[in-house]
């Protein structure tokens, strides 16, 4: 045994978010292991397929929900197209949980809004959930999500759970042009709706995940209502191999994303050299 | 036991060959002929008699012999749709380095430093344990050496198991850890009484020699580097630079690896551990084709980062141990120790 | 010495380049410089430690220093066929470098070892040297020095390889590759492996394992031997800067010796001379296709 040997995991289900992101629910091979795995929200680990190599997602399910873990990725290279090629059944391998964690303890009995574009819903959702399966502990809960357009929005089986929910506000939005006939959602760019939405800043965290840009701007917009810098939390992805601060890959300035990371607030995030 | 013995240099091969007998790998300079020449390189020895000392500088170091170019992390061996995982056997074999340079010795303790990072390697650390160091004492460094600039020294006993410093008719032999006494003791015929047996001359020349060589101000050059990432001597410091890796190669610090599958066939394979260097582009190339680090201004700024701010910032110490391998081994030219000298001065102003 | 600093002041004064690529003393030898500046033209120097094969600096693949503008370059005989192997590729336009011919009589091998030419201290490759006055150039500095000291080392290397068998041959180089440590440095140097991504590099498929093992390493060097056939320039700096000391140019030499044999093609500094790769002649010999 080696800190770089993976758990087994059995590949229990596979969603097709959207034409180019799929998750994975997957199950500990070993039980001994799956009773006693247990990690924050926020954390990440490396997923494996023998012979096409391991890949960094976060682990996109919530940690009160026992026994599987989930994530989901696009096919980009040799590894994710490894995973592609799973099918329910197959075995594969997980490393992890790597990195820190969003700071829920500091968000309890505070607003919390959710913000997130494309495939950034992945680690976003997992805190969500972990909030909603505790949803007494916190107070006002709003999500903002917007995709490319709505064969883009992922989880969309769980947005219409959250649509539904009274002790939700739920904004969804698609970029003008990527909505549908039926579409009876918003559409405009997410930073656009974050406005529109106003979210109150007053004893407040925001949770930002999405594409670059969608961040870049939805920053201003927040600081224009009110949110501080050390009440803006995201998470930064980087080129991993081995997750666990030895390989050398994945520094930012002193900071590794592996280590330090991968939840930032927006005050660190501003610290940081341009280097990612 | 004492701490401090006398061994001739029969009597040091002599414990090679016992060594050797024994089943223990033994690894010391030796003088290696190669199609192209000969130089001294660090080698597993099959014969007492190929062992050489107080020459120069060796080519490579014991980087290779704690952490291999490549390494097994695991096998696997899959039938349809499971998988079976097997574990690389522990490497058990015993091995004594005689006569390693202290920059080497002390290269080995400080990359121990992030190998035991909240993460414990077994990979490097069982290595690690199974090798006895006896580090010899330089009398030959050129003029590219700078261990004391790094807080070392020629005679540095950082990372040695035993020091040994050459004296007129053999060694002294410095016992520096338990390690070190267990191979004493266990060879203990072989090691005399120190009477007055006195360290050559030549080591303290050597010493001056070498502190000559480059004057540096770690601390200073740690403030700038923090304070200057965007820094101008960037834009030119990297021009020269291929971007080979060469200098993280045969650097004895440098440790930074990629983790790859490769298939045997098609339903089994092995997960490698292997060398990688922040030199190369596609080191921080992302799947999506962004590349946070895109030219190789940008690489080289990373590599001394690395050494001299982030691995301080971490572990008090400098990722370097001033060999000068790096600026011996370098086709673009680029001198470490001259860009040191530069940084200082630049901390300076 | 003197009319390369004149020229370089020149040329960067009156703007027709922004930087000159030459050689400047440093503290281990003669090394590579890039001078931006006229009042810096005084450090260029040309003398026997010049070694590097400075044509690897106009490689598509060197984006900063393509950021500084239009280079000047000082070649030697052999980097000018580097030279006119890029432009041949289409990876350089002709108009877009000024080169800066020098006549040149030998280097040594190891300019941190050695000042003064002999038989012992000078490069492998300009024993057989072919063009002492390279022709691809826009100017051409220097008189022409004696002929390098005629070094029979290459060729008694090649001899002794050539009397060997193939199994000795392939024992011979399975025990150069387990000094190999992949670091490709032998790539990164050489002027004429510019493919942005090189194909060791790729991973969808694996074509050769990245790990330092005698396979992959054979696999890694027979793929680079092979892709260099016929463009390779013998500059040696593969060999020069291996880490491990493997003798690579022995398999490059190789290579140029099969390209003369069955395609009549010697590497020449004149861009408009195709080479085997990239054009085919109705006289070249296909007994290979039955």
């Amino acid at each position: 045994m080696n800190i770089y040997q993976p758990h087994l995991m059995r590949v229990e289900e596979i969603i097709d978010e959207t034409p180019d992101t799929r998750t994975m629910r997957l199950r500990f091979k070993d039980p001994r292991v799956a009773s006693s795995f247990s990690f924050k929200a926020g954390q990440f680990g490396e997923y494996s397929v023998f012979g096409t190599g391991e890949c960094t997602f976060c682990i996109a399910s919530s940690p009160t929900r026992k026994d599987y873990i989930e994530c989901s990725y696009k096919k980009v290279g040799k590894a994710t197209t490894g995973l592609r090629d799973l099918n329910v059944g197959d075995d594969m391998g997980f490393r992890g949980p790597y990195g820190n964690h969003f700071p829920l303890t500091l968000m309890e009995g505070k607003n919390v809004v959710f913000i997130a574009g494309g495939i950034g819903l992945a680690p976003v959702r997992c805190v969500i959930w972990n909030v909603l399966d505790l949803r007494e502990k916190f107070k006002d809960v709003t999500i903002i999500y917007g995709a490319r357009s709505v064969s883009d929005l992922c989880y969309k089986r769980e947005l219409e759970d959250w649509a539904t929910r009274r002790d939700v506000k739920l904004w969804q939005t698609v970029d003008p042009g990527g909505e549908t006939p039926a579409w009876k959602g918003e559409i405009g760019f997410v930073p656009t709706i974050v406005e529109k939405a106003a979210p109150r800043a007053e004893n407040t965290f925001a949770i930002v995940c999405g594409p670059p840009i969608m961040i870049k701007f939805t920053l201003p917009v927040l600081g224009k209502l009110g949110f501080t810098d050390d009440h803006i939390y995201t998470t930064l992805e980087n080129r991993m191999k081995c997750g666990l601060g030895k390989c050398g890959r994945c520094n930012i300035g002193k900071v590794y994303v592996c280590k330090d990371g991968p939840v930032f607030n927006a005050a660190q995030i501003k610290t940081l050299p341009q280097e990612f | 036991m004492k701490k401090e013995m006398f061994i001739s240099d029969s009597d040091l091969r002599a414990l090679a060959q016992e060594l050797l007998t024994a089943g223990t790998a033994v690894i010391a300079p030796v003088q290696k002929k190669l199609p192209l020449g000969e130089r001294i390189e660090y080698a597993r020895v099959q014969s007492p008699d190929q062992l050489v000392f107080n020459q120069a500088v060796s080519a490579n170091s014991l980087k290779e012999f704690i952490m291999p170019p490549t390494v097994a992390i695991l096998c696997w061996k899959q039938r349809k749709a499971e998988v079976e995982l097997q574990e690389i056997p522990r490497d058990p074999t015993p091995q004594v380095v005689i006569g390693a340079h202290p920059c080497d010795a002390a290269a080995l303790a400080v990359v121990d430093r992030v190998m035991d990072w909240d993460y414990h390697d077994e990979l490097w650390f069982d290595r690690r344990n199974q090798t006895t160091i006896l580090s010899l004492a330089c009398t030959a460094g050129d003029g590219t050496c700078f261990c004391t600039a790094v807080g070392l020294a020629p005679d540095s006993s950082r990372g040695a198991d035993i020091l040994l410093l050459p004296t007129a008719n053999g060694f002294r032999a410095e016992v520096m850890t338990d390690k070190g006494e267990k191979l004493v003791k266990a060879h203990i015929p072989r090691f005399k009484d120190l009477e007055n047996q006195q360290p050559l001359p030549a080591l303290e020349a050597a010493k001056k020699k070498i502190a000559a060589n480059l004057r540096m101000d770690s601390k200073a050059i740690q403030g700038l580097l923090e304070k200057g990432f965007e820094h101008e001597l960037w834009k030119t410091l990297g021009l020269a630079c291929h971007g080979c890796g060469g200098c993280a190669q045969v650097c004895p610090t440098c440790h930074c690896f990629d983790i790859v599958d490769e298939p045997e066939g098609v339903d089994q394979g092995t997960r490698r551990r292997n060398w990688d260097t922040c030199q190369t582009a596609k080191f921080t190339l992302h799947g999506s084709g962004h590349n946070p680090r895109a030219d190789q201004n940008c690489r080289i700024r990373q590599r001394l980062m690395h050494k001299f701010f982030i691995y301080p910032e971490k572990f008090q110490e400098v990722l370097c141990t001033g060999c000068g391998r790096c600026a011996r081994v370098c086709p673009g030219g680029m001198d470490l120790p001259e860009v040191l000298k530069m940084l200082t001065a630049k901390a300076a102003l | 010495m003197q009319a390369l600093r004149t020229l370089a002041r020149k040329l960067l004064t009156e703007g027709t380049v922004q930087v000159v690529i030459g050689y400047e003393n440093g503290p281990r030898g003669a090394r590579p410089t890039f001078v931006t500046l006229p009042e810096e033209a005084e450090r260029l120097v040309f003398t026997p430690g010049c070694v590097q094969n400075l044509a690897s600096y106009l490689s598509p693949r060197r984006n900063h220093l393509r950021a500084l503008g239009k280079p000047a370059v000082v070649v030697k005989g052999c980097d000018a066929k580097a030279v006119a192997g890029l432009i041949r590729e289409s990876q350089l336009k002709r108009e877009n470098v000024v080169l800066i011919g020098v006549r040149c009589g030998g280097v040594v091998r190891d300019p941190a070892l050695f000042e003064k030419l002999s038989l012992d201290t000078v490069a492998d490759r300009c024993g057989d040297c072919d063009n002492r006055e390279p022709k691809l150039v826009d100017h051409l500095l220097g008189e022409l020095p004696p002929a390098p000291p005629a070094s029979t080392r290459m060729s008694e290397r090649m001899a002794r390889l050539e009397a060997m068998s193939h199994e000795e041959r392939f024992a011979f180089w399975t025990e150069q590759m387990e000094r190999c440590v992949r670091c490709h440095a032998c790539r990164e140097v050489c002027p004429l492996c510019f493919c942005v991504r090189c194909l060791a590099d790729k991973t969808m498929p694996q074509w050769i394992e990245s790990s330092a093992h005698a396979r992959g390493n054979l696999a890694w060097h027979f793929t680079h031997a092979m892709h260099l056939a016929g463009r390779c320039v013998g500059c040696g700096e593969c060999q020069r800067v291996c880490p491990a000391d493997i003798p690579l140019s022995l398999l490059n030499r190789k290579m140029a010796q099969i390209a003369a044999q069955r395609f009549g093609y010697k590497v020449c500094d004149d861009p408009q001379v195709p080479a085997p790769i990239g054009a085919f002649r109705k006289e070249d010999e296909q007994e290979f296709i039955r």
